[in-house]
């Protein structure tokens, strides 16, 4: 298990972390979020011993992270790192080899890994040839080759096109199915929702809120009802109910208090002229992304 | 889940690191017709010496109005022998016709006999005008002493006495190609390190700049990866260094000179500083590297280093003239200097094998220091991002 605890660091007047903690376990998927400059990537990069940081501990298996522990992290940094003049297949092998394989199983690794994310043909091509979606296919095989047991990745999905996003994340469950402990960041909240059911979300250096997304969903102190009408409505819920945040002719949203019964909003359209009849009824918790805004005040 | 592991010892990275920049600078097409190109151009300049001055004696003519001192041609030949001149003589009928043949350029003489002058197009100095001014007096005394009376053999005994043997200690020619080649050398070797210590320099920003080294330092040490960058375009800089000298050997044999032995002797030994050498400096071209995150300041953060290094060329042909003086000695025992100068000295036998001894162990021994120092600044500097790092702020990180 991979856990974080109160982590401190600061560049000069910059508090980038403030005691960030947070664990992933084994076979865990956990999504990483908050507004640029939060500190996702000073937390990720502590990780991997890139940052002295000036307080907290990071353990893998209740033990510090050496170097022997770090060939055994698969990591994606958020800036691409990749030589652009090196060949693919030699590129990975590199890597492979880098983290302890020897010649044989890294050539087998590299070649099956390159199937995997689709370049099987684009081995010999120099790194700055290929396109930025196939560089960053390229550098997920970096991060996977030698078949790592913690994940740790910024931004993975950043630049790549929908069908470039599901291949992805079907290779990432595979490997948390795997057992592998996975920590990922992403400014794409339904990507995350899909991955993970884990996220934690920070601001200021600061864990905001973490949990299970539905969990911190249902934890929301407010609820969104939306009505979709058969005709033209003029229905408009007791003011003690909720507040309207948006309508159209045939359509109600209403925002309420969690403590709100979906019934409640029901039985006051019935106090109506029984006119307005309705065709759907949706009663919901927020979005994630709507929880992310509220807790950070800002995109 | 995890597959066979192989040994990932430090020297284990430090081979990995090494292979992947010698393959990757190997298989450049730039270096390889770089590297034909100073061999093939080296040897074709020897060849293209050796056939032009292996052309034989040049040929001279010399015309001659009204009658010379008997034995005057046989004299001007002779002396002329010495000089590697083949000297004709040609007669004409007067001045006039001298002189017109020699504005024609046909002859590059005229000895008038009957007025006891000798005229010349342009340049009344050099080897023939010397030749001409000898036989005549030879040829003149030769007749004064006849109609004196004296018979031939006594002649021979006043003007051909038995000349002086001569010996030379220490052969000025010799020591010219020791020079020559120990000033090639340290050419050589002062584009070789700036060179390939100038890629060491880039292909570190380069993997600060596109971030590669985050990932290289999850798996591998700092200095490691170092060591591995020097070792690596160092092993690709001393090939082409060692066929470099290796052209140079063959060109100078080829040429014909007489060579040395404390040139063939020192043509190998400068291999040993130009490793050393080129340690000390790439080693502090990497760590200059590591400061910047932008291609663009390299050369700014490289500065003290290329300045200290170029100083030392300067110097080289400052002191190039006396090897053996005692500001040369210094200079060849202290590091910055010693892979430029001692194997100059060493060519040109003027380095004792105690001054040979101790700057190499000077030169090794802070190279390695250095690459230790260096090591440990590297990982603090090579993380850093943003602005450029100075080397007063280096050296704070680190302590």
């Amino acid at each position: 298990m991979l856990q974080i605890s109160e982590l401190q660091k600061r560049y000069g007047e910059v508090l980038a972390l403030d005691g960030v903690s947070l664990t992933v376990a084994r076979g865990q998927a956990v999504g990483f979020l908050g507004p640029n400059g939060a500190g996702k990537t000073t937390t990720m990069r502590s990780i991997l011993g890139l940052v002295t940081l000036d307080g907290g501990s990071i353990t893998w298996d209740d033990r510090p992270i050496d170097a022997a522990t770090r060939r055994r992290i698969g990591y994606m940094p958020a800036e691409r790192g990749m030589y652009p003049k090196m060949k693919v297949r030699d590129h990975v092998v590199y890597f492979a080899r880098l983290a302890g394989l020897e010649r044989r199983h890294a050539g087998e690794a590299a070649d099956s890994w390159l199937e995997r994310v689709g370049l099987s043909d684009r081995g010999d091509s120099d790194v700055q040839d290929l396109s930025s979606g196939n560089q960053q296919r390229v550098q997920l095989a970096l991060a996977l080759v030698h078949d790592p047991e913690l994940l740790v990745l910024d931004e993975p999905f950043s630049g790549l096109d929908p069908v470039a996003v599901g291949v992805l994340q079907e290779i990432l469950l595979e490997q948390v199915c795997g057992g592998a402990a996975l920590l990922f960041s992403s400014h794409q909240l339904d990507l995350v929702e899909d991955l993970a059911p884990d996220v934690v979300i920070i601001d200021r250096g600061r864990v905001v809120a973490e949990g299970i997304v539905d969990e911190i969903r249902a934890r929301a102190p407010q609820r969104h009802a939306h009505l979709v009408f058969e005709h033209e409505t003029s229905w408009h819920p007791a003011a003690e109910l909720g507040e309207v945040t948006r309508r159209t002719e045939r359509e109600v949203w209403v925002k309420v208090s969690a403590d709100v019964e979906p019934a409640a909003i029901l039985s006051d359209l019935a106090t109506g002229d029984g006119s307005d009849r309705l065709v759907s009824f949706n009663f919901a918790p927020p979005e994630l992304s709507e929880i992310f805004l509220s807790v950070v005040g800002r995109p | 889940m995890s597959a066979p592991s192989s040994n990932t010892s430090g020297s284990a990275v430090v081979r990995l690191v090494a292979g992947r920049e010698i393959r990757q600078r190997l298989g450049s097409k730039a270096f390889l017709i770089s590297t034909a190109l100073i061999v093939v151009v080296l040897i074709a300049v020897a060849g293209v010496y050796r056939l032009t001055s292996d052309s034989g004696p040049s040929k001279e003519k010399v015309g001659l109005v009204g009658e010379a001192p008997a034995g005057f041609a046989t004299a001007l030949a002779q002396v002329g022998d010495r000089f590697e001149l083949e000297i004709k003589v040609s007669a004409f009928d007067d001045r006039r016709a001298a002189e017109l043949a020699l504005k024609d350029g046909d002859i590059e003489a005229a000895v008038l006999a009957g007025d006891g002058q000798v005229v010349f197009e342009t340049d009344s100095t050099g080897d023939l005008a010397d030749s001409i001014g000898a036989a005549w007096q030879v040829a003149s005394s030769a007749q004064a002493a006849e109609d004196a009376g004296l018979s031939g053999a006594e002649t021979d005994a006043v003007l051909r006495p038995e000349a002086l043997a001569v010996d030379v200690l220490e052969p000025e020619d010799d020591d010219d190609v020791g020079r020559l080649v120990g000033m090639a050398t340290a050419v050589l070797l002062f584009i070789s390190v700036t060179t390939f210590g100038g890629f060491v320099l880039s292909g570190v920003v380069e993997e600060k700049t596109t971030a590669v080294v985050e990932i290289l330092l999850a798996h591998v040490r700092a200095h490691h990866l170092l060591a591995g960058k020097v070792l690596g375009i160092g092993t690709v800089a001393l090939v082409q260094f060692a066929a470099t000298m290796a052209a140079g050997l063959i060109a100078l044999f080829i040429s014909g000179t007489t060579v040395p032995t404390e040139v063939w002797v020192s043509v190998p030994a400068a291999l040993l500083w130009f490793i050393a050498g080129f340690a000390l400096y790439s080693t502090l071209f990497a760590l200059a590297g590591s400061f910047v995150s932008r291609q663009d300041d390299a050369q700014a953060a490289a500065a003290p280093i290329s300045m200290c290094f170029t100083a030392g060329y300067i110097v080289v042909f400052a002191v190039g003239g006396s090897p053996d003086s005692l500001v040369a000695t210094i200079l060849s025992l202290l590091p910055p200097f010693a892979p430029l100068l001692m194997p100059l000295r060493m060519a040109t036998g003027d380095a004792a094998v105690w001054q040979i001894v101790l700057s190499a162990a000077l030169l090794i021994g802070s190279a390695y220091g250095i690459l230790r120092v260096a090591g440990r600044m590297y990982a603090h500097t090579v993380l850093h991002r943003g602005t450029r790092i100075t080397w007063r702020q280096a050296l704070k990180m680190t302590s």
